[in-house]
């Protein structure tokens, strides 16, 4: 489903990523974890291309995307979906705006006919108004997104984003300044939501407990290379240091809870 | 020395890439609105907001342009007994010179501090990059609406500016000058012709089409989280500044050569007409 080839990104005299080279199959969970500042966000940034790589191909389902156009890149980008690790959302929209934004710009519907299917994204995240020990606020829908908590408007961006039906989507730190427990309802969305989506996953982070939790696979990056990939089982037996280091920080995160 | 003169060679690069980073802009802004269009809604919506937000300050600005014209006036006009031109001249001044400027320097405080602070936060917040991975293009979404709102709404700002320096100009002409409302109005339209009401919308549209584009460019540009949001909006006040200021001298030049050249065009041409009426009435 996505393929990199050799990736290389530089910023000015820094190459963030080295020859990156790793497929994700059609449905999968992948993980991609490393240190901050290895350029797991950067690829995911070249992916759907925000950024333009400076060496190697990029290909999504078969097709090769790493020369296209910005004009080109608009309809590659409707079929990845991306959730950034600030929620992004549109300051001066409603949360229905916000999560109708991609169907009244591609499909030219309006408010009221995108409504359905706001509703049924908001239900998907945990924030419908049929599970009331999640959401009871029925008003959620009027409000603008600095009304509502930080863990809320995660879930909405990640609304936003199935609203479009992306057959890819891509997680950019999803759970970074959520508490525990936010974070693992976030992590179990994610599984769920790929599951019954049917979409192939990307999530960068940090967190291993989480990627041993719901990751079909990991890659682990250091310094803009690849050190380790491979299962859950294959990354609890290596014996690379780095990795080393992120199961025994997930241990001990573990044991303190 | 050597430090100094490599930097002083990078400031000047810098300064020039920055212009050559603006035009850029402003022509990829040109081609997406011939190739996609706009969204008149957003352009009405971007139009009330800018509007709105500058029109009491407009207004109040317009006031006391018009009450110092009209004072400054006052004592040049009186020593040669012409006090009957003072609302003539006095307006004729602002709408060729001090309205249009006053206008975007009002603009360039109020909307383009905003603006630049508005995308500069979506910027550093990635909303940006989420309109582009909705597939959705930011020039056509976000810039152009904004960029059209800031010159229409020039238009709009400068016609209120303008009336309430009149209102401005009567009420200090009544109590400073000594003359009365229909002696401060009788000249105007004797002294404020075409050419005057001509150049002022010119310099109108070209200040607010480049503070349009310095806003929105530094917005979009912006980058380096809230302290890189903060440095834009000040390099867009510096910028506007400036650029206002070489603006208002560049336009001067280019306005008054256009209209005696057009002024020129049309007398010749009247004289043409009556020397083959005169032809016409004389017969073979």
């Amino acid at each position: 489903m996505i393929d990199f080839e050799s990736l290389v990104k530089r910023f000015g005299d820094r190459t963030v990523l080295k020859g990156l080279s790793f497929t994700v199959q059609e449905g999968e969970i992948v993980f991609i974890l490393g240190t901050s500042g290895t350029g797991k966000s950067v690829l995911l940034k070249t992916l759907v291309g925000l950024l333009r790589a400076d060496g190697g191909r990029v290909r999504i389902a078969g097709e090769d995307v790493t020369d296209l156009s910005e004009e080109n890149y608009l309809p590659i980008r409707r079929r990845c979906g991306m959730v950034f690790q600030h929620p992004a959302l549109f300051d001066s929209l409603t949360i229905a705006e916000n999560i109708a934004y991609g169907l009244m710009k591609h499909e030219r519907l309006s408010l009221e006919e995108a409504m359905p299917r706001v509703r049924e994204c908001l239900a998907l995240v945990g924030l419908g108004g049929g599970d009331p020990s999640l959401q009871p606020d029925i008003q959620l829908e009027t409000k603008l997104p600095t009304q509502i908590s930080y863990g809320m408007q995660k879930r909405v961006s990640l609304a936003r984003t199935v609203a479009v039906g992306p057959k890819i989507l891509l997680f950019d730190e999803p759970t970074t300044g959520l508490d525990p427990v936010t974070t693992r309802q976030i992590n179990h969305l994610i599984r769920d939501l790929s599951r019954k989506t049917k979409t192939t996953s990307m999530v960068v982070s940090h967190d291993m407990d989480c990627a041993l939790e719901i990751a079909d696979r990991i890659v682990v990056l250091d310094k803009g290379m690849i050190v380790e990939q491979g299962t859950v089982k294959e990354i609890l037996d290596s014996k690379q240091p780095l990795v080393i280091d992120f199961l025994a920080e997930a241990k001990a995160r573990t044991v303190e809870q | 020395m050597t430090a100094s003169l490599i930097r002083a060679f990078d400031g000047t690069f810098g300064i020039l890439g920055e212009i050559g980073g603006c035009v850029r802009f402003v022509l990829k802004n040109i081609d997406v609105f011939f190739r996609k269009g706009v969204s008149r809604h957003e352009v009405f919506l971007q139009i009330w907001k800018v509007t709105l937000q500058s029109l009491p300050t407009t207004m109040m600005a317009g006031f006391f342009v018009g009450a110092i014209m009209t004072v400054q006036f006052a004592m040049q006009v009186e020593a040669y007994g012409a006090m009957g031109f003072l609302g003539g001249l006095s307006t004729s001044a602002t709408i060729r010179q001090v309205g249009p400027l006053l206008i975007a320097f009002m603009l360039s405080g109020k909307v383009g501090a905003f603006t630049t602070a508005e995308l500069g936060t979506m910027r550093v917040t990635e909303q940006i990059d989420a309109i582009r991975c909705l597939g959705a293009d930011p020039y056509q979404e976000l810039i152009l609406p904004r960029m059209i709102a800031i010159v229409a709404s020039s238009f709009a700002l400068l016609t209120a500016g303008l009336l309430m320096s009149i209102f401005g100009g009567v009420l200090l002409a009544m109590g400073f000058a000594g003359i009365n409302a229909d002696e401060y109005l009788r000249h105007i339209p004797t002294i404020v012709k075409f050419p005057s009401v001509a150049t002022g919308i010119f310099k109108c549209f070209i200040y607010a089409l480049l503070l349009s584009a310095i806003c929105t460019y530094k917005g979009f540009t912006a980058d380096g989280g809230a302290k890189g949001v903060g440095r834009a909006v000040v390099q867009t006040a510096v910028a506007t500044m400036v650029t206002l200021v070489v603006a208002d001298w560049a336009t001067s030049l280019v306005s008054e050569s256009l209209l005696t050249m057009l002024l020129s065009i049309v007398s010749e041409m009247s004289q043409i007409t009556e020397s083959v009426k005169a032809g016409a009435v004389k017969g073979p």
